[in-house]
């Protein structure tokens, strides 16, 4: 079931002070997302990553195109009550403490009392804020204020909660704790749709990807399935290789270094690592291991940038 | 509270028919508001009423927020409303003077003219000679070269409160003042002699008249010279009538037609032998000496 | 209706927490101690010196309070984007207007009770005024309190599309002008051009009309003997209602304008 239609969304900014002209930020994305998946929604900056969840909160009014959430329009405030998100670098009000945001954002939910109370303790607690639960934002430093957002992000126990760039600002055991969390969410069925830039992470936590770049979508589907397409040849190890074995098996790689004991190759396209592997075991050489060589998800954003 | 989101059609026409009502009922409030109090008329920068302050807050632009209170004074005193009618009573006639002299000590026809508007009998001015001396005496702080704010001051003390020798010392004192023309001291003396209260009056007013500037002291002055005309014009005729009568036992048929300075004629009855000012002349009669 | 007293409340807390409040109602009151000195400096009619000055300085303090703290909330609150957050809530975005609003409005009211504390404590210093003088500052407190929820409304407004520079100079420029919309008006009549005249009218009702908000000053406050200004309670009842109108139109301006806007 998708819990997240987008269909042909498409955003312009009027830039210029005199005359705008109107700029693409998003063009024409759909995209759906499953109910329980962890979704991510990849690109370089300035992807329109941010926009597409703007546009999902209804914070801006697309151009062209719809997105429903839960089966209802973007705009409708029921459905508001139903899910949860984290703006880009969030801010909130400085003179408030961790404890009295989350208590006012409960009431705007209509919660109060004491299990409001409970469920503020509850989160502080989760998000690892505890100890500082009654100081002032102000002192607060941008990874403090990251897991505050995540918190007030769930305070309505949502059923679908929006991160834009959860990771961005935290140290790497932040991050980590930002992973558990989310997987956290996938376990109690929430769904979970996460912008980021940052890949391991993505690497790690999501069920599918989507990637875009200016403003449009360039693929989705699970990690897997949009790197195994670009397998582009392999790595082959050797050990106790001979001048006489560089000599004969260069035309067949295009990358040779040698590393102390061990020979590292590289293999273009089948037949060169056929060639290559019956060099080796025709003349008894060590095999160590042969990889297929899958770009990295740093190297297809690369070629995405560069290439277009 | 309608129903509909912020971002819903209920909200935006629930706030477009609030925004029409109110835009609709804002008129007759600010009506009903005009109506109730003249408070549109009143010095209603009310919190400022304190010169001193409103000085303070003008922030270098007293001599612009001057010209403002002037030109507020003399709406607040010759003011018509639209039966024509002007204000009957001018309780803040003399705080604004105040607020605009203390922005603006140099303006001089505020002293002048705002003595005259204040110190006139109700209904046509405050009936405040003692404070019209106050302002002129503010006024000869800041201009102890103006003989002519000196004058002023003796004008009011004889005409409006007919103190004769407290007039003549104050013209006295007018003369001392370098530059003040040679008639002031005839007139102190003139004053002081309490002879001929009223050829003093209508020279006093002819050159209120003459030198006046503005309209309002003009109309004010020509006023009182018609009527010091209309007063000695009466005086006459009446004393004619009386002669004619002590002579043939009768009042005269007519008296031919005099006319009084605006034009119109006496009003002449022959059967009981009074003269009066025509009701319907354009002579605006004042109280005289 | 919670979640607007919610966020009311949530502006409150934020403009109680602001150093800029203390300061201001602190030269407030330091202005309304002064005017003892001022008033000893007039013969006779200290009282009045002190109330003119007095309610003076709560004027004029409550309209920075509005200007600065009103401004400079909706600023931050779309500047420093936590408005995003909030916007996601189940929160509608008139709700958020009104909220900020009667937050506003909650502000202003301490403020001046304080300041009106301050002053009846330096009228009882000198110990001449009537007891009823102390009962009446309230209406004219409450009409001051009506201009300045009038103003802080401009300023909601203004500060819904412009910036708060800008916001704050409209706001106080309209003031300004409000205060002398009768004068606006007696100029087109004297004019005497038709147009002029008919535009004099025009911007007499466009304006908001903060004359109508002057009916009790020092006098009206102490009302002595032979030196009293009447209240009339009409003209009051008016001057709420006015107050009222010019209100619900600004929101529902800025409702309106705030319903439409991007928040990039
Ligand atoms: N308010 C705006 N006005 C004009 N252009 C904008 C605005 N916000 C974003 N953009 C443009 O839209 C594009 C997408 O921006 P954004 O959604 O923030 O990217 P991301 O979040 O993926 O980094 C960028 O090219 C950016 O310059
Ligand atoms: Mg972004």
């Amino acid at each position: 079931m998708a819990v997240i239609e987008i269909e042909n969304l498409t955003k312009d900014f009027a830039v210029g002070f005199w005359r705008k002209r109107p700029v693409r930020a998003l063009d024409g994305l759909s995209l759906e997302v499953r109910a329980g998946e962890i979704f991510g929604f990849l690109g370089p900056n300035g992807a329109g990553k941010s926009t597409t969840l703007k546009l999902l909160m209804h914070l801006l009014s697309p151009t062209s195109g719809s997105a429903r959430i839960l089966g209802r329009p973007a705009g409708d405030t029921a459905m508001h009550e139903r899910i949860g998100y984290l703006p880009e670098n969030p801010y909130f009000y400085d003179y408030l403490t961790p404890r009295e945001l989350l208590t006012f954002m409960g009431r705007l939910f209509g919660m109060g009392g004491a299990p409001l109370a409970r469920k503020v303790r509850e989160l502080v607690g989760e998000v690892g804020l505890a100890a500082s639960a009654d100081l002032q934002l102000r002192k607060f430093s941008k990874g403090m204020v990251q897991r505050l957002g995540i918190a007030q992000a769930l305070i309505n126990e949502p059923e679908v909660v929006f991160l834009d760039e959860p990771m961005s600002g935290l140290d790497p055991l932040g991050r980590m704790e930002v992973r558990r969390i989310v997987t956290g969410l996938r376990e109690r069925g929430v769904t979970v749709f996460l912008s980021s830039h940052i890949l391991p992470d993505v690497e790690a936590i999501c069920d599918r990807v989507a990637i875009l770049n200016r403003g449009r979508l360039q693929e989705a589907g699970t990690l897997e399935d949009i790197l195994r397409a670009r397998i582009s040849g392999h790595e082959v190890i050797l050990s106790g290789w001979t001048e006489g074995t560089l000599e004969a098996i260069r035309p067949w790689c295009s990358e040779v270094r040698a590393m102390g004991e061990r020979l590292h190759l590289r293999a273009d396209d089948r037949e060169d690592l056929e060639a290559v592997l019956g060099f080796v075991f025709a003349h008894g050489l060590e095999l160590v291991s042969v990889n297929p060589i899958r770009p990295s998800l740093e190297e297809y954003f690369q070629t995405l940038v560069v290439g277009k | 509270m309608k129903s509909g989101g912020g971002r819903h059609p209920g909200t935006r026409s629930g706030a477009v028919a609030a925004l029409v009502l109110a835009a609709l009922l804002v008129k007759p409030v600010q009506d009903f508001i005009d109506a109730r109090a003249p408070a549109g008329e009143e010095p209603d920068l009310l919190f400022f009423n304190s010169p001193e302050l409103v000085r303070k807050m003008a922030l270098g632009f007293e001599p612009l927020l001057a010209d403002l209170y002037w030109m507020r004074t003399i709406q607040y005193y010759g003011r018509r409303d639209d039966e024509g009618r002007r204000r009957e009573s001018f309780e803040n006639l003399h705080t604004l003077l105040d607020i605009t002299t203390t922005l603006d000590p140099g303006l001089q026809d505020a002293y002048r003219a705002g003595s005259c508007f204040l110190s006139e009998p109700p209904p046509v001015g405050a009936g405040q000679p003692e404070l019209a001396l106050e302002l002129l005496e503010k006024g000869a702080r800041s201009h102890p070269l103006q003989w002519r704010l000196v004058y002023e001051r003796g004008f009011v003390h004889y005409l409006y409160l007919k103190d004769y020798a407290a007039a003549g010392e104050t013209w006295l004192e007018a003369a001392r003042v370098p530059g003040a023309p040679e008639w002031l001291a005839g007139l102190a003396a003139m004053a002081l002699s309490k002879g001929g209260a009223e050829e003093i009056a209508v020279s006093l007013w002819r050159r209120q008249y003459e030198e006046a500037t503005s309209d309002a002291v003009r109309d004010n002055a020509r006023n009182h010279l018609h009527s010091l005309q209309v007063k000695r014009d009466l005086a006459a005729l009446r004393d004619r009538i009386e002669r004619h009568r002590a002579a043939t036992g009768s009042f005269p048929p007519s008296l031919g037609t005099p006319r009084d300075p605006m034009g119109t004629p006496y009003a002449y009855d022959p059967r009981s032998g009074r003269v009066d000012l025509d009701p319907a002349s354009a002579v605006r009669c004042l109280d005289v000496p | 209706m919670n979640r607007i007293l919610a966020i009311a409340r949530n502006t409150f807390r934020e403009t109680v927490r602001d150093k800029i409040l203390y300061n201001l109602i602190l030269f407030a009151l330091v202005m309304i101690g002064s005017s003892l000195a001022l008033g000893q400096l007039t013969l006779g009619n200290e009282d009045k010196v002190i109330l003119d000055l007095g309610l003076g300085a709560i004027s004029v303090f409550g309209l920075l309070i509005a200007i600065f703290i009103g401004i400079g909330l909706v600023y931050k609150e779309l500047e420093k984007r936590t408005v995003y957050a909030l916007l996601a809530k189940p929160v509608r975005r008139y709700e958020l207007v009104l909220g900020k609003y009667l937050g506003l409005l909650w502000t202003l009211g301490v403020n001046l009770a304080v300041m009106t504390a301050g002053l009846a404590l330096a009228l009882g210093y000198t110990g001449r005024a009537p007891a009823g003088a102390y009962w009446r500052l309230l209406p004219a407190v409450g009409l001051i309190f009506l201009s300045l929820a009038l103003a802080t409304a401009l300023a909601l407004l203004f500060s819904t599309f412009s910036t708060p520079a800008l916001a704050a100079l409209f706001t106080f420029f309209l003031w300004v002008i409000g205060h002398f919309n009768a004068d606006l008006r007696t100029f087109g009549e004297l004019s005497g051009s038709p147009a002029v005249e008919a535009l004099g009218r025009a911007l007499y009702y466009v304006i908001p009309n903060f004359g109508n908000f002057n009916l009790i000053d020092g006098r009206g406050v102490l009302q002595t003997a032979g030196y009293a200004r009447p209240i009339d309670p009409w003209a009051v009842a008016g001057a709420g209602a006015y107050a009222l109108l010019f209100i619900a139109f600004l929101l529902a301006l800025s409702v309106i304008i705030f319903a439409r806007r991007d928040f990039k």
